[in-house]
């Protein structure tokens, strides 16, 4: 099979999944005991039954469930998310105000835990036993074993509130105005609007919960390829390779290393996803507007269109990531592709 | 390859060295800002936002209510936490007929709102129907006005169908302040009876403001901030800060970490936890504002979900059985015990001092008395971390373990706020510990207790329930329609006395809420109805 007919295959894959995901995600909000009136009326309306009847009538909670499902699924496929109950505007414009936001932070904390955590698995499999090894098992055990939401309050404590060098949670500065919204990603925002004092602004505000949020993946990854370099270090043709003369630094980077990468790049592709979905208690404690807070108050607030829109985005984000892996796998080994 | 996959290294390599260069060369300088003498005033506020709408008509939210309060004017208005004596704001003065059925407002001259339009009469009419018309959250504010005129520019006549003397009260509150109807008829507004279902102009509202306050809205991000910016065209002395910046910070340990290393001004959700490892910290000042709110146990009367709590004898049990003292030490500083329902903030709540003690010994004699065996039942309460600075699940294992003193075998049922509230309003609890804040400042706020009424109803407590319940449903209706202001606090000190005795509620306390300042910032109260009012915060 061509790469073009498996990326197609794959792709085409994301529509059934889709009405998947959003049936059960709208079979769920019908499942719990809390309906969306007595999470958006006050007191005294909830006790009204005329306005308990206008609230019903204006989302449409008065028509037959199926009804409401195939309006919704209807208009998902023309691309319409639907209102948002709590924030009434339309699903798409919340999801691209908020998703950015999530989407800066985590490739950035993807890309620092892949950086730093792919060096250390080499190094600390080339160096097994050592102190170097042993000090790298510590740390990412730590790694994955340490709560984000603690992690993420300690370092706020100490290098805010205590050093002053990280600048206070959230995205901006309150005296910084905001540039224009354009892509809803700040640095490149600020870039556009030439604005640098908003560029510099963001990125001092991105590093400190991007390294929180690095923590778990820098773990999980450094041990994946520790032990996956292991692996391919036992093998015969790293014996040839050192046979040939070829100095340690060639075998271990050019032979074994390119080898070992290939279960670590499914567990990055993971990992990614559940950036994007575990962003939720990461961007609570770091006053982040992104997705997870997006997710959580659609969720508290029974706002089915906005509970079935985040999933949708989840969801196809999960899918392409592992196409991504997957057509990755064809260049980290070509035995891959061909099969 | 070799080459392509090298330069991408080097360009990864690179693109990280400037995020860490710029990252790690301005975090030396905690505030960049721009030169000292051109830097606007930024007042920042940290809240855990509740915001449904910014669109008056259809929010009564707390978060809401203080954005809304510095940008909308009502009528009338209260200064700081003074919740008693009404005063001017669009209106300068008012005439209440000897029936209280009547309202006769006269209209401050020469107000203009935000977009330069002039404020008249008409506006204030149409702000009013608009309200009624479109059934959302705070039409209830308007029951009672039947009709409303508009004799001249300068006059507003309101209309009741009964007598009601709250209703000055009623109308200071933010979701009906008077709004600009010329442009919101332009952006999709409409208060005809038909209005809940033609208004289009929530979407308008929540992005622009329109109204004669201090402030205007310049941006609402959701579940991020607000930020609002002075009115150019305000009718009395501009506001004192630039900018107002409300971030949504739903952490109470991370407010309390910004207030502290100032990059907060105010922080308005903040726990016990936090208030007292703040004080003492430099330059920030803790205080803790009576709340008008009523936190009570809810015991089931109606026999199917109530079970051997819908006895009256064990009713009153529960009422003996708490240790109040214990309750108060344990709920904050401030925090004042309720003899009955209505807060102390109000004339005709009755003094802490005649609120029922513990009385143990009593409590296992009315258990004896009821002769109903081993008493089990359930409490039901929102887990939710704090609620007006009470940790509601620490207070309802006081509760359990009080109960259990005088051998009353109780279990724990917290859930998310959404379901708890859902089974709270279906009349499902079998006991509840929950709380009633005022919508608007007057002790008629606090009938919603009385036997089929809207909380009451929610305890299965109907006017037919007892002899004593259709008492205490007479004495509710006769103190809201009393017109004599002192006849009508003695009538709802009867009605306090008679909920204090008897009934399945336990009025326990009212808190204070905790909320802290920098120290150069001053003016910062709390008012229960509208939080803090921006508008009286100036920063040195």
């Amino acid at each position: 099979m061509s790469l073009h007919r498996f990326i197609l295959r794959r792709v085409l894959l994301i529509v059934p999944m889709l009405f998947g995901i959003t049936l059960l995600s709208f079979a769920l909000t019908q499942l719990v005991p809390v309906n969306a009136v007595t999470a958006n009326l006050g007191e005294q309306a909830a006790a009204d039954p005329e306005a308990v009847a206008a609230f019903r009538h204006h989302w449409g909670l008065d028509r037959p469930l199926h009804e409401q499902y195939g309006a919704y699924a209807w208009n998902l496929l023309h691309g319409d998310f639907g209102v948002s109950i709590s924030s009434k505007r339309p699903v798409l414009q919340d999801l691209r105000q908020f998703f950015p936001a999530t989407v800066e932070l985590a490739v950035t904390a993807l890309a620092l835990s892949v950086l730093v955590s792919i060096p250390l698995g080499i190094l600390s499999a080339a160096r097994r036993d050592t102190l170097f090894d042993q000090f790298t098992r510590v740390i990412s055990l730590v790694g994955v074993s340490i709560p984000v939401f603690w992690l993420g309050l300690i370092g706020i404590l100490v290098f805010y509130a205590g050093l002053g060098w990280a600048p206070p949670p959230g995205r901006l500065s309150a005296d910084i105005v905001p540039p224009p919204f354009v892509t809803g990603f700040l640095v490149l925002d600020g870039l556009l609007a030439g604005r640098i004092d908003v560029v510099t602004d963001a990125l001092r505000h991105l590093v400190l919960p991007a390294i929180v949020l690095s923590s778990y993946g820098l773990g999980i990854i450094t041990r994946m390829m520790r032990g996956s370099m292991l692996e391919v270090l036992a093998e015969d043709y790293i014996r040839t390779a050192t046979a040939k003369g070829l100095s340690n630094r060639a075998v271990l980077l050019r032979h074994a290393a390119r080898n070992g990468l290939i279960p670590v790049l499914t567990v990055i592709g993971l990992s990614f996803g559940g950036l994007l979905s575990g962003t939720v208690v990461t961007e609570s404690v770091f006053a982040w507007p992104g997705l997870g807070l997006y997710a959580f108050r659609s969720a508290t607030s029974f706002d089915s269109p906005a509970i079935m829109g985040v999933g949708v985005v989840i969801a196809m984000i999960y899918v392409l990531v592992n196409l991504v892996v997957d057509v990755l796998y064809g260049f980290a080994d070509p035995r891959i592709r061909m099969a | 390859m070799r080459t392509s996959r090298r330069s991408l290294t080097l360009a990864l390599a690179f693109l990280m060295a400037v995020t860490l260069v710029v990252g790690c060369t301005n975090s030396a300088s905690p505030q960049p800002s721009a030169p000292a003498n051109t830097a606007p005033k930024v007042l920042t506020i940290g809240a855990s936002f509740v915001i449904k709408s910014l669109d008056p008509g259809r929010t009564i939210e707390t978060t809401s209510n203080m954005i809304n309060h510095s940008v909308y004017d009502s009528l009338v208005t209260f200064a700081g936490e003074d919740l008693k004596t009404a005063l001017p704001s669009m209106a300068t003065e008012w005439k209440i007929s000897a029936d209280s059925k009547t309202y006769t407002f006269t209209l401050r001259q020469g107000v203009k709102f935000a977009s330069g339009n002039p404020m008249t009469a008409d506006d204030v009419k149409w702000t009013f129907e608009r309200v009624k018309n479109l059934k959302s959250n705070p039409a209830f504010l308007l029951n009672s006005v039947a009709s409303i005129e508009v004799p001249d520019p300068q006059h507003v006549v309101l209309n009741l169908s009964e007598s009601h003397t709250d209703l000055l009260a009623i109308l200071s509150s933010a979701s009906v302040g008077i709004l600009d109807a010329k442009l919101l008829k332009q952006n999709g507004a409409d208060a005809s009876a038909n209005a809940k279902d033609l208004d289009k102009a929530e979407t308008y509202l929540n992005a622009h403001s329109a109204g004669t306050g201090p402030y205007v809205l310049q941006t609402y991000t959701p579940e991020q901030e607000v930020v609002l910016v002075r009115n150019p065209n305000y009718w009395g002395a501009a506001g004192n800060s630039d900018r107002v910046v409300i971030r949504n910070i739903t952490e109470s340990a991370t407010q309390k970490l910004q207030v502290e290393a100032g990059s907060l001004d105010i922080a308005i959700t903040l726990g016990p936890d936090q208030i007292n490892a703040l004080k003492g910290s430099a330059g920030v000042t803790t205080k803790a504002s009576p709340s008008a709110t009523t936190f009570y146990v809810l015991i089931n009367n109606n026999p199917a979900v109530g079970g051997a709590f819908s006895n009256p004898k064990v009713q009153q049990a529960v009422r003996y059985a708490l240790d109040y003292d214990g309750i108060l030490a344990l709920v904050g500083l401030g925090a004042v015990r309720l003899a009955g329902v209505i807060p102390t903030l109000f004339p005709g709540s009755v003094a802490s001092s005649q609120a029922p003690k513990m009385d143990r010994e009593k409590a296992k004699a009315l258990l004896k008395e009821a002769n109903l065996g081993e008493v089990k039942g359930a409490i039901s309460y929102s887990s939710d971390p704090t609620s007006q600075g009470v940790q509601v699940s620490v207070l309802v294992q006081k509760i359990q373990s009080d109960l259990a003193a005088v051998g009353m075998t109780i279990t724990l049922n917290g859930t998310t706020r959404a379901t708890a509230l859902q089974e709270y309003r279906d009349a499902k609890n079998q006991i509840g510990v929950w709380s009633w804040a005022a919508d608007w400042p007057d002790a008629s706020n606090f009938l919603v207790f009385a036997p089929g009424r809207t909380v009451g109803k929610r305890a299965g407590w109907l006017e037919d329930a007892s002899p004593q319940a259709k008492d205490i449903a007479d004495t509710a209706r006769k103190a809201e329609s009393e017109i004599d202001s002192a006849k009508r606090a003695a009538l709802y000190q009867q009605f306090e006395q008679k909920m204090r005795d008897f009934g399945p509620f336990v009025p326990m306390f009212q808190p204070a809420v905790p909320y802290a300042f920098r120290s150069n910032v001053k003016g910062v109260t709390f008012n229960s109805v509208w939080g803090v009012d921006i508008y009286a915060v100036s920063k040195e």
